[in-house]
């Protein structure tokens, strides 16, 4: 019954240009190691990200920032609420309720996600990482290979590296592995947690360069970054998150002037 | 397994025949059990996680499956985990045809696109499948080879019990395969009980491949093989698994093994499915109380 109310609803929520309209979105974790005890991570999440639009998540620790882009990508399973998107080929589905097969195909398809660390997968080499995800994007092996060369060269990473194993390499350079593979090619929706925070200065203005790049090309972001310059120079809407509600949503410079401190306290 | 709980809830008792929503699943599983004596519906109450326990208090009989579905798609690799006795190796056995299944319903479809219940398949038409369209390889390489017979008499067996004849073609296509799976060439003529545990596992997976089966099945593929030879055969597993479109079920107590070949897993106790879910939410935010305790187990 829920299915059917929501997709009713969510065509409406997603008229052609927005990418991503979260509605209601509520998360509860119930650790039935520790008697049960419920954290109520997200106590009712509205938002919305355009085509071409940069969304910046600022707020507090433990506000739940991580936890709504993992609602999103469906690593963490929402309690209620809709996650309406608009896919490429303009379907509009909802990433709550959707069937595990089909967000398993939604995500390498049209959903880029760069967490803060690259678990790397064992003995696997740089570049098979990085043209595992163009492969997912329905690359053929030869345009998938070519096309992670391109993507580990724009994040700077040099060739001597490729054939090694991603556990082996520094924080930076695999928080930078995990960029070139979340932006193999533009992905519809791209979310973003923190992922320049293990960079030192020079990668991470490349980094940001490349983030508002795509961002040009029509992806929509939804981001958590921790710096103020980062979202000033790439936000073109900020979303405060605090004790799980939203709140304020804005133009950047208003909304950080509103909340000075609040939204990049740490 | 492609729905949350709450969907299968909603599901539960749906007849295979309603239109199948995205997939073309190579294989659906619908209410599979095994029950181990007797066999009576009476076995059935007082069994299951609720209860702690898969031994019927009515009959004594061991419930050792019981309202088991699951899909998987070709191309993909579904994960089963849950503590020993939950009937993990029981399911793989019933899609098998090892032993048949006490009830359920199960759907085939090959790589070709024809369908089989492979539950209303006689006794015949289930070998002839074993041979042809689905392969087992099991922790015990004992299992799954004839430990007297050379490595390439064993690969040759299933292409023998499937037609051919020419000689010479067959031992050209067990080469190919033992060259796939990495075992040298000069040893194909020698027993396979003189070879190491990696070695029998990759003979094991090189004679599971002979006759390009649309479903492959793996009961703890690397358990018991020292860290360094597991990681051999487990990057030949995934290697395999990422280059051929074949559907995979994937048993492992070891949750690395898990993350590295699968995108969904189902997770078993006392017989039942307790959890369904994509494999990095399972091991992220895991629901049922019994999942979130082997994972934490499996966290340290
Ligand atoms: N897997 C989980 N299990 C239980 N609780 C969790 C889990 N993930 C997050 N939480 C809880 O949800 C709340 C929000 O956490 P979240 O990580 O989303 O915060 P955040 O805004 O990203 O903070 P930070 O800026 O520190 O990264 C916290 O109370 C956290 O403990
Ligand atoms: N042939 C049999 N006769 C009677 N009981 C059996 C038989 N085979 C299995 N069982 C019982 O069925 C239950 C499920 O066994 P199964 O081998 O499927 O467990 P499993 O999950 O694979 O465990 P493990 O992780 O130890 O391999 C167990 O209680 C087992 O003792
Ligand atoms: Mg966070
Ligand atoms: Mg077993």
């Amino acid at each position: 019954m829920r299915e059917m109310d929501s997709a009713l609803d969510l065509q409406k929520e997603l008229p052609e240009g927005r990418v991503l309209a979260v509605r209601g979105l509520t998360k509860d974790f119930t650790m039935h190691l520790v008697d049960g005890r419920v954290a109520h991570a997200l106590k009712g999440v509205d938002l919305e990200v355009e085509q071409g639009e940069h969304v910046a998540l600022a707020g507090p620790s433990g506000a739940g920032k991580s936890t709504l882009l993992r609602c999103v990508y469906r690593t963490y399973l929402t309690t209620s609420g809709a996650i309406g998107l608009r896919t490429s080929t303009g379907a509009v589905v909802d990433l709550a309720t959707m069937p595990d097969w089909d967000v398993a195909m939604l995500r390498g398809r049209e959903i880029g996600y760069v967490s803060q660390f690259l678990r790397a997968e064992p003995r696997r080499p740089v570049i098979e990482i990085v043209a595992r995800a163009g492969i997912a994007r329905g690359m053929e092996r030869g345009e998938a290979l070519d096309a992670a060369a391109v993507a580990l060269r724009r994040v700077g990473i040099d060739e001597a590296l490729w054939p090694v194993h991603a556990t082996v390499l520094s924080g930076g350079q695999k928080q930078r592995v995990n960029i070139a593979a979340g932006t193999i090619s533009p992905p519809r929706l791209l979310l973003l947690d923190e992922p320049v925070s293990a960079l030192d200065p020079v990668n991470r203005v490349s980094v940001l360069d490349l983030i508002a790049g795509l961002r040009e090309q029509g992806v929509a972001v939804l981001s958590v970054f921790h710096d103020l310059e980062a979202i000033e120079m790439l936000a073109t809407r900020v979303v405060v998150v605090e004790g799980g509600r939203v709140a304020a949503d804005g133009d950047p410079h208003e909304v950080l002037r509103a909340n000075h401190g609040l939204a990049v306290a740490r | 397994m492609s729905l949350t709980l709450h969907e299968r809830a909603q599901y539960a008792g749906a007849p295979l025949a309603s239109p199948a929503p995205a997939p073309a699943w190579t294989l659906s599983v619908r209410g599979l059990g095994k029950i181990y004596g007797d066999t009576s519906e009476e076995s059935i109450a007082g069994t299951g996680p609720e209860f702690g326990t898969a031994v019927s208090p009515n009959t004594g009989a061991i419930v050792a499956a019981w309202g088991v579905d699951l899909d998987v798609a070709p191309g993909e690799a579904l994960g089963v985990i849950g503590e020993s006795g939950s009937g993990k190796s029981t399911v793989l056995r019933c899609i098998a045809g090892d032993e048949p299944a006490t009830a359920g319903e199960m759907l085939f479809t090959d790589h070709g696109g024809s369908t089989e219940r492979l539950d209303q398949l006689s006794p015949t038409e289930r070998r002839r499948m074993r041979i042809s369209d689905i392969s087992v390889v099991y922790q015990d390489p004992a299992l799954g080879l004839t430990m007297d017979v050379s490595a390439g008499g064993n690969v040759a067996d299933p292409l023998t019990a499937a037609g051919w004849r020419n000689f010479g073609r067959i031992r050209s296509r067990a080469t190919e395969l033992l060259q796939r799976t990495e075992v040298p060439i000069a040893r194909m003529d020698h027993p396979v009980k003189a070879f190491s545990g990696g070695m029998k596992q990759r003979v094991q997976i090189a004679k599971s491949l002979a006759n390009d089966p649309s479903l492959l099945l793996l009961d703890e593929p690397t358990t018991g093989l020292d860290a360094s030879v597991a990681a051999g055969v487990l990057d030949l597993m995934r290697g395999l698994l990422e280059e051929t479109n074949v559907a995979a079920i994937v048993v492992s107590h070891d949750f690395s093994v898990i993350e590295m070949l699968t995108t969904r897993v189902i997770v078993m106790q006392h017989g039942r499915v307790v959890e369904a879910g994509l494999t990095d939410q399972l091991l992220e935010d895991p629901q049922h109380p019994y999942s979130q305790q082997l994972v934490a187990a499996a966290r340290g």
